[in-house]
């Protein structure tokens, strides 16, 4: 056991010696995390309003232009430019200077009168942000100016109507100002660690085949999974770090609420870590050469983002994709970090979760030592 | 000078062929992962699991339940006795919304102003967007439905709306919404370009960011810095073997797009192809510029982490631009990808040519060339 712990620790020296004299990296390892933070968290706009829209107003009456003033003070549309006909809204749409169009009939004053008034509405639908708030905002605009207008005429005509029957009031729990940052700030913690876990491992073991300095290990008694452990000790430390700093960042400087227990996070978080840098180790002791590593490690990035439920909902996937989700550490811990971090729930509540990950990290580190050493021959 | 470009390009095919598990994973990778997100991305949610708390169990809220699952978006998973208990079910992930109707919501309704609560979960973005929308709009419809059967019923109906055949609908005012481009709303369509253009990006700077460094690395750097060839050259030559990897890489997504998942090709096939083989230029160029920057392999990694990350996100591939705050959007402009989807968009889906298009394509070139000087002005510098 001493000896065990000798060999251990002769190894985490090592590496903690190649981390600190290459400055450089290290360095890049500790601002990239900052640095995608600040640019995600400015850039994610998840309801998009104020959409360019151009319009065309063939009425000019007093029903046509009340309608677009209710579109504009919505937020949702803002009127860049006012056009003579749909052909030239279409136009406008065609060439990307307007996202959206609004288009009156003549006579909407008369027809509106009449009870059939109709505006025609456009939406650029080959950009699907635009298409579902454009949508959305656009129907229940209409249809809250058409109550409007009914409620008038039938109280012109004599009789009271009260307020309407039925109004639905609606609570977002957990987030009641639909605030973007407390959407993607938690979440966003997880990916970037994870990317940043795995980048730091996915080429430690493939780079020491491709320079022959493997071979100097594989003569002293080290084991493989001491060698795995080892290499992953100093690199725990990085991101550790971090992650605290990430986690810090989102709750003071971009105000997003810490709900839960900030000591059960940190525990989960070192286990996610741990879980990252065990993956990042894996590719590495697949791959043949860092080129390889470096695929591997992208196409994680990239599924992680879309099939964790990060971004897009896991619910509406098909179940093959679903797993190929679950084959990924980020999956369980976005499901955590909301849990805490969002919903300030405690570990009763996601216990599957943590258990998974717990599970994931032990398999995950067996592996990448079997895998060693089964290509050691 | 051609006579030297084409040595490096030789010994780069050379190598490129030699290795042929990874010329294997570079094809096949971008495939796979169209395949998988053509099927995974859905961003309208719908069958939200949802609870209810039904406190009055009366015919008028039991019409407005009804209202709520049959649009679609709302599954009924249980029923619940009360508000604490549906937050709980929420809290636990049982659940993604809950409907909450207080006792005596039928008589309220009668006399206007009933109240229905929903509660939605706040932690996921699209489901509560999708959720706040939907519920906002069925319960809008309901009460209208409600409202036009009371003034029916109150016989003054036929008056209001003369004009109408019928009478069904007694709205005055009426919005119709047409999608351009896409009128049935089809998710692929949305999607397929977008992810074209994302996958091309993350594989071209991938394809070509190892290049310089790991020649750095093994030490046959200097090798080639005592033949006569100049950067600019070596760069050229390095970046020809994967400029024929990334065709092939655009080729075979294209072809899975229109013919798997059936989005239609709407512009000019060949106008698509020479910008889309200019796109993938600069994105190597962009890998090789993070190569020469590098001092190791290790670096170049988490650079391009980084690389592709921001790209994904600033260009436009998931948010669009134009919500972005102007400092941001100018970021997005460092990414080959912000001048590229308007592009894929543009000629996939809008069918647009060229005219409308000329600004992304002149920033495209301007992009390639900015890029590749920089790559060898760095490739100089960094010999000493």
């Amino acid at each position: 056991m001493r000896r065990r712990l000798k060999r251990f620790g002769a190894i985490v020296r090592k590496e903690i010696v190649q981390l600190v004299r290459d400055r450089t990296t290290l360095g890049i390892v500790l601002i990239i995390p900052f640095l995608e933070l600040f640019l995600f968290a400015y850039a994610v706009d998840l309801t998009v309003d104020h959409i360019p829209t151009a319009v065309a107003d063939l009425s000019l009456d007093s029903q046509s232009q009340a309608f677009i003033h209710a579109l504009e003070i919505s937020g949702y549309f803002d009127m860049e430019m006012y056009l003579e006909d749909e052909a030239a809204v279409v136009r406008a749409i065609d060439e990307g200077r307007a996202r959206a169009g609004v288009v009156i009939p003549p006579d909407f004053a008369a027809q509106v009168e009449r009870g059939r008034g109709q505006a025609l509405i456009l939406l650029d639908g080959s950009d699907s942000f635009t298409v579902q708030s454009g949508y959305g905002a656009a129907v229940a605009i209409a249809q809250d100016r058409a109550l409007k207008l009914m409620v008038e005429k039938v109280s012109r005509m004599g009789a009271s109507l009260g307020a309407l029957p039925i109004s639905t009031s609606t609570r977002v729990l957990y987030n009641s100002t639909l605030d973007d940052m407390v959407f993607i700030v938690p979440a966003l913690a997880g990916i970037l660690l994870q990317v940043l876990a795995v980048n730091l491992t996915a080429i430690a073991v493939a780079r020491e085949r491709e320079l022959g300095t493997i071979e100097q290990l594989l003569i002293t008694p080290i084991r493989p999974i001491e060698l795995m452990i080892g290499k992953m000790v100093p690199n725990i430390l990085v991101t550790a770090f971090d992650m605290l700093s990430v986690v810090l960042l989102g709750v003071f400087w971009f105000g997003v609420p810490f709900r839960g227990n900030p000591w059960l996070f940190a525990w989960l978080s070192l286990l996610f870590l741990v879980s990252g840098l065990g993956m990042g180790l894996l590719i590495s002791t697949m791959a043949q050469t860092q080129r390889q590593a470096q695929q591997g490690s992208v196409l994680l990035m990239l599924l992680s983002m879309l099939l964790t439920g990060f971004l897009y909902p896991r619910a509406p996937m098909p179940p093959a994709v679903k797993v190929i989700g679950n084959l990924i550490p980020l999956t369980y811990f976005v499901r955590i970090v909301r849990g805490i971090f969002t919903k300030g729930v405690g570990l009763s509540f996601i216990w599957s979760d943590v258990v998974a990950l717990a599970v994931y990290g032990g398999v995950v580190m067996a592996v990448a030592s079997a895998t060693f050493r089964k290509r050691l021959d | 000078m051609l006579r030297r470009i084409w040595a490096v390009i030789q010994k780069e095919f050379i190598q490129t062929l030699r290795d042929r598990r990874t010329l294997l994973i570079q094809i096949a990778l971008p495939l796979i992962q169209l395949f998988l997100y053509g099927y995974a991305i859905r961003m309208n949610v719908d069958h939200i699991p949802t609870v209810v708390v039904d406190q009055s169990l009366d015919a008028a809220s039991q019409a407005y339940v009804d209202a709520m699952v049959v649009s679609g978006y709302f599954d009924l998973v249980g029923y619940v006795p009360s508000q604490a208990e549906a937050v709980r079910a929420i809290d636990e992930g049982l659940a993604l919304a809950g409907i909450v109707i207080p006792p005596g919501f039928g008589a309220r309704v009668v006399r206007g102003g009933a109240q229905a609560l929903l509660l939605i979960d706040g932690s996921d973005l699209f489901t509560s967007q999708s959720a706040y929308n939907a519920a906002a709009s069925i319960a809008q419809a309901h009460a209208t439905e409600v409202l036009t059967a009371e003034v029916a019923r109150s016989g003054q109906a036929l008056r209001l709306g003369s004009g109408q055949a019928g009478g069904q609908s007694l709205l005055p005012l009426d919005a119709r919404v047409r999608i351009l481009y896409n009128p049935n709303l089809n998710e692929l369509w949305f999607l397929i370009p977008g992810t074209l253009a994302m996958l091309l990006q993350v594989q071209s700077i991938t394809l070509t960011a190892m290049a310089v460094v790991r020649e750095r690395e093994v030490g046959t750097i200097e090798q080639i810095l005592v033949t006569p060839i100049r950067p600019g050259e070596l760069m050229l030559g390095k970046t020809v073997p994967n400029v024929c990897i990334a065709l092939v890489n655009l080729l075979t997504i294209l072809g899975l797009g229109i013919f798997w998942f059936d989005v239609p090709f709407q512009g000019n096939f060949w106008l698509f192809l020479w910008l889309a083989f200019m796109y993938v230029f600069s994105g190597l160029g962009l890998g090789l510029l993070i190569s020469t920057v590098s001092q190791n392999q290790k670096q170049a990694q988490q650079l391009i982490g980084m690389f592709t990350l921001v790209g994904v996100v600033l260009g436009g591939f998931v948010f669009p631009r134009y919500a972005m705050p102007p400092a941001i959007r100018v970021v997005g402009w460092l990414f080959p990808l912000t001048h590229f989807i308007p592009i894929a968009r543009g000629i996939i889906t809008k069918g647009v040519g060229i005219a409308f298009l000329w600004q992304q394509v002149a920033a495209l070139f301007v992009y390639i060339v900015v890029i590749m000087v920089f790559a060898a002005r760095a490739f100089k510098e960094g010999l000493d």
